[in-house]
């Protein structure tokens, strides 16, 4: 491992299982897959949206990677109907709020783009990981300076999750609070 | 065909669906290098394979995963560093020397790209993929320097040995695979460091086929 990897696969290893354990503790669902070298959390979530004209059940699958390129987590997401038939990147973003919408369009990097999965090779939505240490960075310094325990992917994906749907609960934080 | 039931355009090759987001030489080397040219493929206008393809609705989308590839080269070689100082204008001007095959204009600025500073010996990691057809992944990438702590230059066989042990046979047996980049077999000797500043793909990376050894 790098002396100065800001943050190693290690460590993402290590706030996965801590996160994993939690999610067992309240079932909802997400779990730890290895691949050979590959490390993902993948979650099966169902939820019910209303699409423009009619009742539709959409169900969303989440998968947290890390990136060795730029040493953080990404997150990649798939939404299909019942039926098997895949959102579109349109209908994706149709379901994006408002208020993240601006700050998506800024750049292309902080938008929702299609890519593929780098262990399924299958399609699926990422949001671009670069500016991910720039608001990971001061998250991690605050709570250094109140001495607060902090689990990365918990933070991570409490900022990242909701654009896209993800909504962790709060007792996510509890616990990540009350680890050594 | 009638207008209405033409949808999204996707090429194929004995049944398999060929990504575009791959560089067309190493979809080439991966899948057919065996074929004589002009490789023969078929293109389709119905029935998108939505579980293979990603899609592809215009021009922009292959600018955007082009740059994002370059973008990520990057933050391998010099921690985002080049890129980042980068104006919006050499983006563009990188995207478009590509495009309209302006060897010249594309370099200006790649040439930048493929820079290290006076007191290292290369980049701080390379940028590469490797690429089997009989694995699930599609790829494998990984962390690998391009210099050793001794200072010695690591070679292709040195990244083959750390990243993809059963690619290289045993010395005294024959090799089952071919290591191929751009449809030639670099020598495993050769520095990985020269490989990512000379051979690599417009979009930066090292994309480097396993094949198995043709069996005429």
């Amino acid at each position: 491992m790098e002396e100065d990897e800001f943050f190693g696969e290690k460590t993402f290893q290590h706030y996965c299982a801590e996160f994993i354990k939690h999610s067992q503790q309240i079932g909802d669902g997400w779990e730890w897959r290895t691949s050979k070298e590959a490390l993902e959390l993948p979650l099966d979530d169902s939820e019910v949206t209303e699409a423009a004209a009619a009742t539709e059940v959409i169900k969303y699958e989440y998968h947290v990677l890390y990136s060795c390129s730029y040493q953080v987590p990404v997150l990649y997401f798939r939404a299909s109907f019942l039926d098997g038939r895949p959102l579109s990147l349109k209908d994706i973003w149709e379901g994006v709020h408002e208020c993240y919408k601006m700050r998506l369009q800024q750049g292309p990097w902080d938008t929702i783009t299609q890519q593929e999965h780098p262990i399924l090779g299958q399609p699926f939505f990422v949001l671009h990981p670069c500016k991910t240490n720039e608001f990971m960075t001061p998250v991690l310094k605050n709570s250094r300076k109140i001495n607060r325990n902090v689990n990365y992917i918990t933070s991570w994906l409490s900022i990242v999750g909701p654009v896209v749907g993800l909504n962790l609960p709060l007792s996510y934080a509890r616990a990540a609070s009350q680890n050594e | 065909m009638r207008q209405e039931d033409i949808s999204e355009i996707w090429f194929e090759h004995e049944g398999t669906p060929l990504k575009w987001h791959y560089p067309i030489g190493l979809l080439f080397d991966l899948l057919a290098s065996s074929s004589a040219l002009p490789w023969n493929i078929t293109v389709h206008f119905k029935g998108f394979p939505e579980k293979d393809l990603l899609h592809c609705p215009s021009k922009d989308t292959i600018e955007a995963h082009f740059m994002s590839c370059v973008k990520e080269a990057d933050a391998l070689k010099h921690k985002s560093q080049v890129i980042n100082e980068m104006q919006k204008k050499d983006h563009k001007q990188l995207w478009m020397g590509l495009h309209n095959d302006r060897f010249d204009q594309f370099w200006a600025i790649n040439r930048k790209l493929m820079e290290y500073p006076a007191e290292e010996s290369g980049f701080r990691y390379i940028p590469f993929r490797i690429y089997q057809t009989t694995t699930e992944r599609p790829f494998i990438q990984k962390l690998f320097r391009p210099v050793a702590t001794d200072g010695q230059l690591h070679t292709l066989g040195d990244l083959l040995k750390e990243v993809c042990p059963s690619v290289i046979a045993p010395e005294d047996g024959e090799r089952k695979n071919q290591v191929m980049i751009h449809g030639i077999e670099p020598m495993l000797e050769t520095p990985l460091q020269w490989l990512s500043e000379h051979l690599s793909y417009p979009d930066n990376f090292l994309h480097i086929s396993i094949i198995p050894q043709p069996t005429d």
